[in-house]
């Protein structure tokens, strides 16, 4: 089984008609649905939360079989994902796609477990701390996209479960649970 | 979800005092990571300049490491502070919570007590023991004219009733000539000489004398 790095990759990424978009609406429907896996699954285990169609990305060529993705199929997959409201397109021409193996509402949640794993039900963290501290290793929040944690953040704020604040201009920006 | 009454929290000078301190300790730790290569790249420096026998150079990288590590030393000791600051912080805090939930609880306390005054439990008492002296008086005076009126009444009907129930609590006395007639004793053959105690002794082995007396 190839491997990117750690990640086992599929054994139908070896084959070189998966690389070509399928005209048959069957065979595209299971095509489209096997790569939509295996993106959300690469993502969430490698922590990728933008795809830029134009860019490098390692699954979209094999280059053991000499194959790479049209910019056509790129967009067909992610939007295929974006469908399923597994990702957004994170500009009118469609150049970058946000990533989301957690939907919002999912990271949300895993906001509000956080607080309470760490007794922070009624207390003060900075955004860099959700992302980067002590308590946020090992956990999904590590090294989450700041889009994303701004996004799940605004729903809380909504629900009256924190307020996001800043004290002076040289401050993080600061968050306030009330759970 | 249109909700304009969710509750939010309200932001404290405390939380942006917090805010405060935790961002100063993202900014030191960083700082230190900073002075960390800076010294390890001084450390390589000074190696590479004396193996080309550069030794005042050399000498001048370890000198800038050594007050590189100097600065460190002190960073390393105000992230100390600011992390002291920070825990000292939440333990006020928290101390502040428990003393108003305590000054609450002492306020609900004085106010439930206004409201029992203690006049009126006294003289609460007073009215009870008041109705309770005038209801005793009221059952002697009843009392006194019952047995006036009554106890000889009372007293004869007592001895009736006492007197009656002895007579139907005595034993039946049997007649004289009961005792002989009713029961017909029978008493065993009494052995008298050696022989009639071994015949007496056979027939007990097969059970019809009860008892043997020897004589």
């Amino acid at each position: 089984m190839q491997k990117l790095g750690e990640f086992k990759l599929p054994h139908f990424f070896n084959y070189p008609p998966y690389f070509t978009l399928q005209p048959v609406r069957d065979t595209r429907e299971k095509q489209v649905q096997l790569w939509k896996d295996l993106i959300l699954d690469y993502c969430r285990t490698q922590k990728v939360f933008v795809i830029g169609l134009e860019e490098e990305f390692p699954l979209f060529s094999n280059p053991v079989i000499g194959r790479s993705l049209t910019h056509e199929a790129r967009e067909a997959f992610l939007s295929a994902l974006v469908a399923d409201g597994r990702a957004e397109w994170m500009d009118k021409g469609h150049r970058k796609c946000l990533i989301l193996w957690h939907r919002i509402q999912e990271w949300a949640e895993i906001l509000v477990q956080f607080a309470r794993d760490n007794g922070l039900e009624d207390g003060v963290v900075t955004m860099e701390e959700i992302r980067f501290g002590t308590e946020s290793q090992g956990t999904e929040l590590q090294g989450i996209d700041r889009t994303i944690l701004n996004r799940a953040l605004k729903i809380l704020e909504q629900k009256g479960k924190l307020v996001v604040f800043k004290g002076t201009s040289t401050d993080d920006e600061g968050v306030k649970f009330s759970l | 979800m249109g909700n304009q009454f969710v509750k939010k929290p309200k932001v404290t000078d405390v939380d942006r005092a917090i805010l405060a301190l935790k961002t100063q300790r993202r900014k030191l730790s960083q700082y230190q990571r900073k002075l960390d290569a800076v010294i390890e790249a001084e450390k390589q420096a000074a190696r590479d300049l004396i193996r080309e026998k550069k030794k005042d150079r050399a000498l001048l990288a370890l000198k800038k490491k050594k007050a590189q590590e100097e600065l460190l030393k002190k960073v390393d000791s105000w992230l100390i502070n600011v992390e002291q600051q920070l825990a000292d912080i939440e333990l006020a805090s928290k101390q502040k919570d428990v003393f108003d939930s305590l000054k609450a609880g002492s306020n609900a306390l004085k106010a439930i007590q206004n409201e029992l005054n203690i006049e009126d439990v006294q003289k609460l008492m007073d009215d009870t023991a008041e109705a309770k002296a005038y209801q005793d008086e009221i059952n002697a005076i009843l009392g006194d004219k019952l047995s006036a009126e009554d106890e000889e009444e009372v007293l004869a009907e007592f001895e009736n009733l006492e007197t009656q129930l002895i007579e139907d609590d005595l034993p039946e006395v049997p007649t004289a000539a009961s005792i002989y007639t009713d029961e017909k004793l029978d008493l065993p053959v009494v052995p008298t000489t050696a022989a009639d105690v071994e015949v007496a002794a056979n027939s007990t082995k097969k059970g019809t004398y009860p008892f043997l007396l020897f004589s």
